[in-house]
């Protein structure tokens, strides 16, 4: 299992080094250096780094006191809908969420009129709540399932020394939160220091631009291949150091055995009862409300003249692209966390460091790169025309890896802490073995199915570089709506594609209920 | 379960081993939308067919300049006889690659105002960038580029590093204003609601009320009226000028088939293809007498201002270094 976890970390390594050599190869491109003191590049480094420092430090603050109060209140009503709604807000496509954002706070939004003279959603405003909007929400399920792993046992020896309140979130709960904080916090920083579409959309102009901007700008438009990679190289080690940094500091404490069974809630006041539901009911309707701003544009349109069927097609490509990439990430990530989860048994924590970074990589890796760099490789090697959509399925998995690893981790060497030695010492067969863990990571599996297979099905970039016409995805199928003017078949067509998540994020919970 | 997607996906896979094996005897190179359902590729695919008893096949990329770039990272291996529908803004920057052959077309039935003369691209449609509002709700709209920029009427425009229509303001702006246009973006950049990656993006916006101006066809109204029946949608005249948009056609100098790829460039000015392209990819036609919908007959006709290709391709990096300074805010 060990050498498929090494092959498998070659695999998504190979796609990363494929696409670089693509570009360096095609034009012998060397890195601009010139570019490192030009001003323009300053500004837009500069701007990237403000921009996803706040999106981060906004989404933690926020997502936090919210995971508290689902934590401490089990039995608030529609709890688990809105875990599921979280979920979609994650991987809400940018193009619907952007919609609904200048439906809901433009110029002309609904709530505009209550936000005074001076709102302007344009700007560092709308970035930041496009971005807490897509992070929030991910942020809460990570913080919930981490407090969630909280001993029984260590509420009861709270309640024997009677801790005060403020003892107990010292005590108790930050550690717990901790090494998970400092990782979401390295992830959505990343993922908002590589946002493109939001950032451009409501940015409200040149002042507002990230390297994935400028990156994207020289390959397409200059066509110039030693000034994307220099920006790409910049790009990687920033994001790329800091998640290391934060890798390892992070995981230097990691969780040590639970039970899994959840006892009691450990009480807590009325009054702080009062601000958990208002917490709740407020994050509800701010989840919510995007999504309903969308809803208006259904009445302006003819929906029995609608041809639905063209929806059909599109809708099973992108459901069985979306199936096969996350199905093929998810094994591979499984494999890949072997020899991780070996190196950390063995105390080896350079190793360890290595493979973690490894491993999600394409995470920090501009996407843009990856994909233009592998297009320009394999067009020349290959009929793209033919093979592109395998390519697809590909890059989409390589793609959504990083996710996977991020959340199976924990639970895996969670696992390895509590019964490794145990079933070690038993003598256990590889699928013995397996059959125990199962139980153990079976919630945190689903969940992580879920989550990469609605990230597969939002994709756009990929399936827009490498798939043919013959390949019509349902996101592909918005742009080109939108792109000729039909507006009101594109919102149509994005409520579509919000509704088929929201019924696989249920459809998955359920399972993960019934399990 | 796995099972059943495994074979799912080995069926897709195979489903397109078999629709690429039908040889085609002429490949086009075009964009996206041009070959989607309600755009004029497939009508103009079965109208060429017919004529040639042959099989056209369309390969599409994202947009115009990944046209250009394909070609660029294909070389001479590229698949295509014909490549359709860059713009004249990347004509130079196509015709550096080497691999455009002579289109050897008779360019005398084209219209006067394209003043078309180059012998290596031919067009099949254009429009003028114009900016469209909505006069149910602006009965005196600006009559000047000047105007617009003065005025504190909101404005939509798109990204010139990333739109083709923001590198049309771009030109417009520095036909208009010349050493003085950094001044105008400023003042411009003052009442710009906000710049986005491509057209669409800054349209919906401006349908949903957003500005008051958004930087997009002179054509675009014509869409409203004919597939929408929504008559208050028009383009500001400006007096300046308008920069135009030609979308043109090339034969490629690898081509196996130059005889067939010139014929079906002659094809798309054909008075069938020219009845066909402006009722679905939303531009003009470029021949006269050819019968349209009477939503074309409203639409503003502005004089042509703007710089030649050779201009435009060699200054194009240092206005978008203009541009990026002085809009910043």
């Amino acid at each position: 299992m060990l050498i498929a976890g090494y092959a498998a970390l070659l695999l998504s390594s190979l796609i990363t080094l494929l696409a670089f050599a693509g570009l360096i190869g095609f034009s012998d491109a060397a890195v601009d250096w010139a570019l490192l003191s030009d001003r323009y590049f300053h500004s837009v480094l500069l701007f990237s780094l403000k921009q996803a420092a706040l999106s981060t430090l906004l989404s933690l603050l926020l997502a936090w006191p919210l995971a508290r109060a689902l934590y401490y209140l089990p039995e608030l009503p529609a709890r688990r809908s809105f875990l599921s709604l979280c979920l979609l807000g994650f991987v809400m496509p940018t193009l619907v969420l952007i919609t609904g954002l200048v439906a809901l706070l433009g110029r002309n939004g609904y709530l505009t009129p209550l936000l005074g003279d001076n709102w302007n959603l344009y700007g560092l405003n709308g970035i930041l709540i496009a971005h807490i909007y897509l992070n929030l929400p991910y942020a809460v399920r990570v913080l919930l399932q981490q407090l969630q792993h909280i001993p029984d046992r260590s509420w009861v020896l709270a309640r024997q020394l009677k801790l005060s309140p403020w003892q107990r979130l010292r005590l108790v709960e930050w550690p717990v939160l901790k090494p998970s904080l400092l990782l979401l916090s390295g992830f959505i920083f990343v993922l908002c220091f590589n946002s493109f579409a939001v950032v451009l959309a409501l940015g409200g102009g040149p002042g507002a631009t990230t390297l994935e901007v400028a990156i994207y700008q020289a390959l397409k438009y200059d066509f110039n291949m030693a000034e994307a990679l220099t920006l790409a190289w910049t790009q990687l080690l920033i994001a790329g150091g800091l998640f290391l940094l934060l890798n390892r500091a992070g995981s230097s404490r990691w969780l040590t055995a639970d039970s899994m069974v959840r006892g009691n809630t450990p009480p807590t006041a009325v009054w702080m009862r009062q601000i958990h539901r208002a917490i709740y009911l407020i994050a509800w309707g701010c989840l919510l409300l995007p999504v309903l701003a969308l809803l208006p544009a259904l009445f302006q349109a003819d929906l029995l003249r609608f041809d639905w069927m063209a929806l059909l097609a599109p809708t099973l490509t992108s459901l069985s692209l979306a199936l096969a990439a996350a199905l093929a990430a998810m094994v591979l990530a499984y494999l890949m966390l072997f020899p991780i989860r070996h190196s950390h048994r063995q105390r080896k924590a350079r190793r360890r460091l290595l493979l973690e970074w490894l491993s999600t990589h394409a995470l920090v890796a501009p996407a843009m790169v990856i994909s233009v760099g592998l297009y320009i490789f394999l067009l020349q090697r290959i009929d793209l025309d033919r093979w592109g959509i395998a390519f697809v399925a590909l890059l989409n998995m390589a793609v959504i890896i990083p996710f996977a690893i991020q959340q199976l981790k924990p639970r895996l060497l969670q696992y390895d802490a509590q019964y490794q030695q145990l079933s070690q010492s038993l003598k256990l067969s590889r699928l013995q073995q397996l059959r125990i863990e199962w139980p153990f990571i079976r919630a945190a599996f689903t969940a992580t199915f879920a989550l990469i297979l609605l990230l597969a099905l939002g994709d756009v970039a990929i399936i827009s570089i490498f798939g043919g016409d013959d390949w019509q995805t349902l996101p592909l199928l918005i742009y080109s709506y939108a792109g000729s003017y039909r507006i009101t078949e594109a919102s149509i067509a994005s409520l579509l594609l919000l509704l088929i998540c929201a019924a696989l994020v249920g459809l998955l919970e359920r399972v993960k209920q019934d399990a | 379960m796995s099972r059943f997607f495994a074979l799912l996906l080995t069926s897709l896979l195979s489903a397109s081993v078999i629709a690429a094996d039908k040889q085609a005897d002429l490949t086009v190179y075009t964009y996206d939308s041009f070959v989607s359902e309600w755009g004029p590729g497939p009508k103009l695919e079965q109208a060429f067919e017919a004529r040639c008893q042959c099989n056209l096949e369309f390969i599409a990329a994202e947009d115009g300049v990944s046209i250009l770039n394909r070609l660029r990272i294909e070389k001479s291996k590229n698949k295509a006889d014909v490549i359709l529908g860059i713009d004249d803004a990347l004509i130079e920057e196509t015709r550096a690659t080497g691999l455009i052959a002579p289109h050897q077309q008779d360019l005398s039935g084209l219209k006067a105002e394209l003043k078309w003369t180059d012998s290596d691209f031919a067009p099949f449609d254009y429009g003028y960038f114009a900016f469209v509002y909505d006069s149910s709700k602006i009965s005196q709209p600006v009559s000047s580029l000047d105007q617009l920029v003065k005025s504190d009427a909101s404005v939509l425009y798109q990204d010139p590093r990333t739109s083709t229509p923001g590198q049309g303001l771009m030109m417009w702006m520095k036909a208009v204003y010349g050493d003085q246009s950094e001044q105008a973006w400023q003042q411009l950049a003052s009442h710009t609601v906000t710049v986005t990656k491509g057209w669409w993006e800054a349209y919906s916006m401006f349908l949903q009320g957003s500005a008051d101006y958004v930087l997009s066809y002179s054509t675009s109204p014509a869409y409203h009226i004919v597939a929408e029946g929504k008559q208050q949608y028009k383009a500001a005249l400006f007096s300046e000028g308008h920069v135009a948009q030609i979308e043109v056609a090339a034969v490629t100098r690898t081509s196996d088939n130059p005889a067939l790829a010139r014929d079906f460039l002659h094809f798309l000015t054909s008075s069938e293809a020219q009845t066909i392209i402006p009722v679905t990819n939303w531009m003009l036609p470029v021949t006269d007498n050819v019968e349209l919908p009477q939503a074309f007959d409203q639409l503003i006709a502005p004089k042509r201002i703007g710089f030649s290709n050779q201009e435009v391709a060699s200054q194009r990096k240092k206005w978008l270094r203009e541009w990026r300074n002085a809009a910043a805010r």
